[in-house]
């Protein structure tokens, strides 16, 4: 019924001159049969009117009536209020531009931030049910779980069905392909028999792999491979018999099966690969590794699973806590592994994994509800700022509102006018957010991923949710803008009001409290994030500063992949030899070497070493070539650099850095020295002792390395990269390096290339990341303290303008008149200083955590923050201050 | 007597009687008021115009549905017609009415 009437009224709102015209024809017709008949009845021609009025009523009374009757009160109103607001919000494009900026950038930067967050944390995985899956995990006793299986504890788990209809495992890998011009390194991805199964995604061509596949040796038709229908576009070109067409991986034939459609993309948001392999040609993808004969020495796989129908993540929970003991003992018979585990209550558990797993959730969840703090925290100031803007910009239309309450208006009515402002503020300022947010968390996601080699991605589009998410945000930010100014300015008495305004009569101290809160929590505000801002910016820099150890700057990696050639042992250490003369003979290379581990690439290879008749110490390994330490410029202490010449043959040898020298010889002479392996108890001679290097990440300080020679490697196909020095940019180094290849080794992937300077940045993109926001932020937060505290003084400063000009003719200096209006801002500046510096030092805990060589209330930043918002602080206010002391006396007198 | 403020007939009870004098079939506004006041036999007299609020608020609600057509003498005249909702409320107000006046007399006549 209420919505009969509502379509009614809305048929009327359109042609609203039509109703009148009906309404009034219905009165008249009415009026004219009553005349009629009054006048049949005998009443006189000239009394005519006079009766038909007091039978009827007053026509125009009824004719109001019916109109109000008809009136789609709330509608009219607010599109009325609609328009005054567009009209206002035109006649003042200062406001409008600095509302609508401040806005758009706290919305831009906290939706961009909560699609990052979206994309990682909250978005599930694009299969069925994604709710009935689970990520089984291994408590160990330590203070992390871990999420890393080997293939025997995989393999038990799998042929168990109690509680999960399948279990399932994978792992990302690089897959070579051959190609028209040899192999390419493509990613993909290793499953187990029941991947595809557990995710329900039905293929778009073809046929998924299934347990028949994941057996050794393939299924009996051979070895298959899935492919993604990207793949099958870039490689296939889409062509309809892609089904059974032949791959070439790892120099062994594939068939393909099947195509998975685009919007699949396996159980790893942040990964994309293109193949799907069985998980049981490990042994031919990864050659000569081999992960699954490593049995419990190789922890590579991501384990999932989905419940049965019915069941719960507590039974399944439950049930692997029961077999974990038998799958512990069924996996190996090393008493020592399995005690070890057993020490630590080793067992399995499940958790909700209707996300996938994603290690970049274990990384970045906390840096990314750190930055989405700050983010809310700025658009929190913006807010503020706009609200005490607009509050002080509603003190100078109080006369407009007060008319506007005298003539019968309600208070209702001109708080909801006032909303409808803020509110046209928000939407604009929100969609104009929603414009920038996408390519500033694209951006961000790059920045963010960068550290992790691997075509890891984090798809931040926009979705739902950030929709959901960026309207929550403009009604919040309009009733935070439009609210507290909308019940200010209505409030108090009407008489205040109508004779405010310009008036001298008003008394100054009026200056109400509630904007000087604002401002001052504005203030406090932008310290914090100020403060946030300098601690963050001050750990990156010393993060710079903490010393590599090696010169990153004109260094260049280039990564051979070696493993699926022919050549091995001498052949190929020959082959590596001609590599780095051909690549020293290029323009602008300074010198030439190999390494296996690329220090802060944060992978690392350890081993247990000792002095002989010492307990063996665990030290970081790394495989290097002749010339390694002069090309990465660490100091050579004692001894030699490996040569060519230091064969298997030639007896093993060891470089030791000085820490590790330290750690096995202390307070000996290392040089000379034999090094025992505590596994194949071969005996090294330490040949030299080098200078201390970071190795796997910046924030752990330099750890004991031990360096052998690439020729002595006990892999029979290395890969190594080789590192270049060269003398500035050499843009054309790259083509000539995979030319060179391509002529000496043209089995091999093109050679990939990055700077270490990359190398670098890319180890400390978190904290990159989180400095890099949150000195914007910082800056925003600056902005809009500023323009806070200048558009707040300069509105009251206009509404005292008689008040001073009449101070000034009576003899007021103008530096007095300076002092009393700059007085204003620094009382509130003074106290919101005060208050956010409490705040910050109680909030600066958080980012504890984050930060590298500096304390959370490390003096100088905490000063020079303070320092930041004084000098903003006063400039802001300054100027309002000069143009009062600039009042000319009689022009302010004659406004009166 | 009832004279002439709209008041004095509270609203529902001339809603009701809209209701009834709509019950029979369509009617402009003038045959609902004069056939309201004759066959009360002149007792129910309200100011005539005081009748319109009502309709429109009855159509608004949705009891009512309006055309426009000729009347009697040819004239275009706005022509009411009781909704099934209005022909539902006009029952149940009926019976309520009834059910109340009986107890009123009933009481009234209590000595």
């Amino acid at each position: 019924m209420a919505f009969k009437a509502f379509l009614l009224r809305l048929k009327q709102l359109f042609k609203p001159s039509a109703t009148q015209r009906e309404i009034a024809e219905e009165l008249e017709f009415h009026q004219t049969l009553l005349r009629e008949r009054l006048s049949r009845q005998g009443v006189p021609a000239q009394e005519l009117n006079t009766v038909t009025t007091r039978v009827f009523g007053s026509s125009s009374r009824w004719q109001e009536r019916l109109t109000e009757l008809w009136q789609f009160r709330a509608l009219e109103n607010f599109l009325r209020d609609l328009t005054f607001t567009a009209r206002l919000l035109r006649k003042s494009p200062g406001f409008t531009a600095v509302a609508l900026l401040t806005l758009a950038l706290g919305v831009g930067a906290n939706t961009a931030v909560f699609s990052l967050i979206n994309g990682l944390l909250l978005r599930p995985l694009p299969v069925p049910q994604a709710e009935q899956l689970a990520v089984l995990r291994m408590e160990e006793g330590g203070p992390e779980p871990e999420y890393e299986f080997c293939t025997p504890f995989f393999r038990s788990l799998e042929a168990r069905h109690e509680v999960f209809s399948d279990v399932f495992a994978y792992n990302p890998d690089i897959l070579q392909v051959r190609g028209r011009s040899g192999n390419e390194n493509v990613h993909g991805m290793l499953v187990s028999g029941q991947f595809f199964q557990a995710l329900q995604t039905p293929p778009l061509k073809g046929r998924y792999l299934t347990p028949e596949d994941d057996r050794r040796g393939g299924s009996p038709a051979g070895l298959s491979v899935v492919i993604t229908e990207q793949f099958w576009e870039t490689w296939f070109d889409r062509a309809p018999d892609v089904v059974g067409r032949k791959l070439i991986i790892a120099n062994v034939p594939f068939t393909v099966v099947g195509v998975m459609p685009k919007r699949f993309i396996g159980a790893d948001l942040t990964q994309r690969p293109q193949i799907f392999a069985p998980l049981s040609v490990d042994p031919i993808i990864d050659a000569p590794r081999n992960h699954i004969d490593d049995g419990i020495n190789a922890w590579w796989l991501t384990v999932g699973a989905r419940l049965q129908p019915g069941a719960t993540l507590a039974q399944a929970d439950a049930s692997l806590a029961a077999i974990s003991s038998a799958i512990l003992r069924q996996a190996s018979s090393d008493p020592n592994f399995i005690s070890d585990k057993e020490k630590g209550h080793f067992h399995f558990a499940a958790e909700p994994g209707s996300k996938g797993f994603t290690y970049a959730r274990l990384l970045f969840r906390q840096p990314l509800l750190a930055m989405f703090l700050m983010c809310a925290g700025t658009l929190l100031l913006a807010c503020l700022n706009l609200a005490s803007l607009l509050m002080a910009r509603s003190a100078a239309r109080a006369r407009e509102l007060a008319t506007r309450l005298a003539i019968g208006a309600t208070r209702r009515r001109l708080i909801q006018q006032l909303l409808i402002e803020s509110m046209v503020i928000a939407v604009l300022g929100t969609a104009a957010g929603l414009v920038v947010a996408p390519l500033v968390s694209g951006s961000l996601a790059a920045l963010l991923m960068s550290g992790n080699s691997g075509g890891v991605q984090l798809d931040t589009s926009l979705d739902a949710r950030v929709f959901a998410f960026a309207a929550i945000v403009a009604v919040v930010s309009a009733l935070l803008i439009g609210l507290l100014p909308a019940l200010g300015a209505t409030a108090g008495d009407l008489n205040d009001h109508m004779r405010g305004a310009q008036q001298t009569r008003q008394p100054h101290e009026r200056l109400r409290i509630l904007p000087r809160v604002l401002l001052a929590s504005e203030v406090a505000l932008a310290l914090v994030v100020v403060i946030g801002a300098g601690l963050l910016a001050t750990s990156l820099v010393h993060l710079y500063r903490s010393g590599i150890g090696f010169d990153p700057r004109g260094l260049v990696n280039i990564a051979f992949n070696m493993d699926k050639q022919q050549l091995e042992g001498d052949a190929l250490m020959r082959q590596y030899q001609q590599l780095s003369e051909g690549i020293s003979r290029q323009p602008g290379v300074k010198s030439v070497s190999f390494q296996f581990i690329v220090p802060l690439s944060h992978l690392g290879w350890n081993g247990r070493y000792a002095a002989p008749g010492e307990s063996p110490q665990l030290i970081n390994m790394n495989s290097v070539g002749p010339d390694y330490f002069a090309t990465m410029r660490i100091p050579l202490y004692q001894g030699r650099e490996f040569r060519w010449a230091d064969t298997s043959a030639s007896g093993a040898k060891m470089i030791l850095n000085a820490s590790a020298a330290k750690l096995l010889f202390p307070g000996q002479d290392a040089l000379g020295q034999q090094v025992v392996s505590g596994g194949t108890h071969t005996s090294y001679e330490v040949v030299a002792v080098a200078g201390d290097t970071k190795y796997r990440s910046m924030r752990a300080p330099a750890p004991p390395i031990g360096y052998v020679p690439i020729m002595q490697d006990e892999q029979k196909k290395p890969s190594f990269h080789a590192v270049v020095r060269v003398d500035g940019p050499q843009p054309a180094l790259a083509s000539a390096v995979r030319s060179l290849a391509v002529r000496l080794a043209p089995d091999i992937p093109a050679p990939a290339f990055v700077t270490m300077d990359e190398v670098v940045d890319d180890s400390m993109s978190t904290e990159r990341m989180m400095a890099l926001l949150s000195v914007f932020f910082a800056g925003c937060a600056l902005l809009v303290t500023a323009i806070g505290l200048y558009g707040t003084l300069a509105y009251v400063t206009a509404r005292r303008t008689s008040e001073i000009g009449i101070r000034t003719a009576l003899g007021a200096q103008r530096t007095r008149v300076l002092l009393m209006v700059f007085r204003e801002n620094a009382l509130v500046a003074l106290l919101g200083t005060a208050v956010g510096l409490g705040a910050a030092l109680l909030a600066s805990r958080v980012l504890a955590s984050f930060l590298y060589g500096t304390s959370p209330r490390d003096p100088w930043v905490l000063l020079g923050s303070v320092a930041a918002l004084t000098f903003i602080a006063s400039g802001a206010s300054l100027v309002p201050a000069l143009r009062a002391a600039r009042i000319d006396p009689m022009a302010a007198i004659r406004c009166e | 007597m009832i004279r002439e403020e709209p008041g004095d007939l509270i609203q529902g009870t001339l809603e009701m009687l809209i209701l009834k004098a709509l019950a029979r079939g369509p009617l402009h506004g003038y045959a609902v008021a004069v056939w309201i006041e004759q066959t009360s036999q002149q007792v129910l007299k309200v100011e005539e115009g005081a009748l319109y609020p009502a309709l429109h608020r009855l159509q608004l609600r949705g009891l009512l549905q309006a055309e426009w057509g000729a009347s009697e003498n040819n004239r275009r005249a706005k022509f009411y017609q009781l909704t099934p909702e209005g022909k539902k409320r006009m029952n149940a107000e009926s019976h309520r009415w009834a059910r109340l006046s009986a107890a009123v007399a009933f009481v009234m006549q209590a000595s």
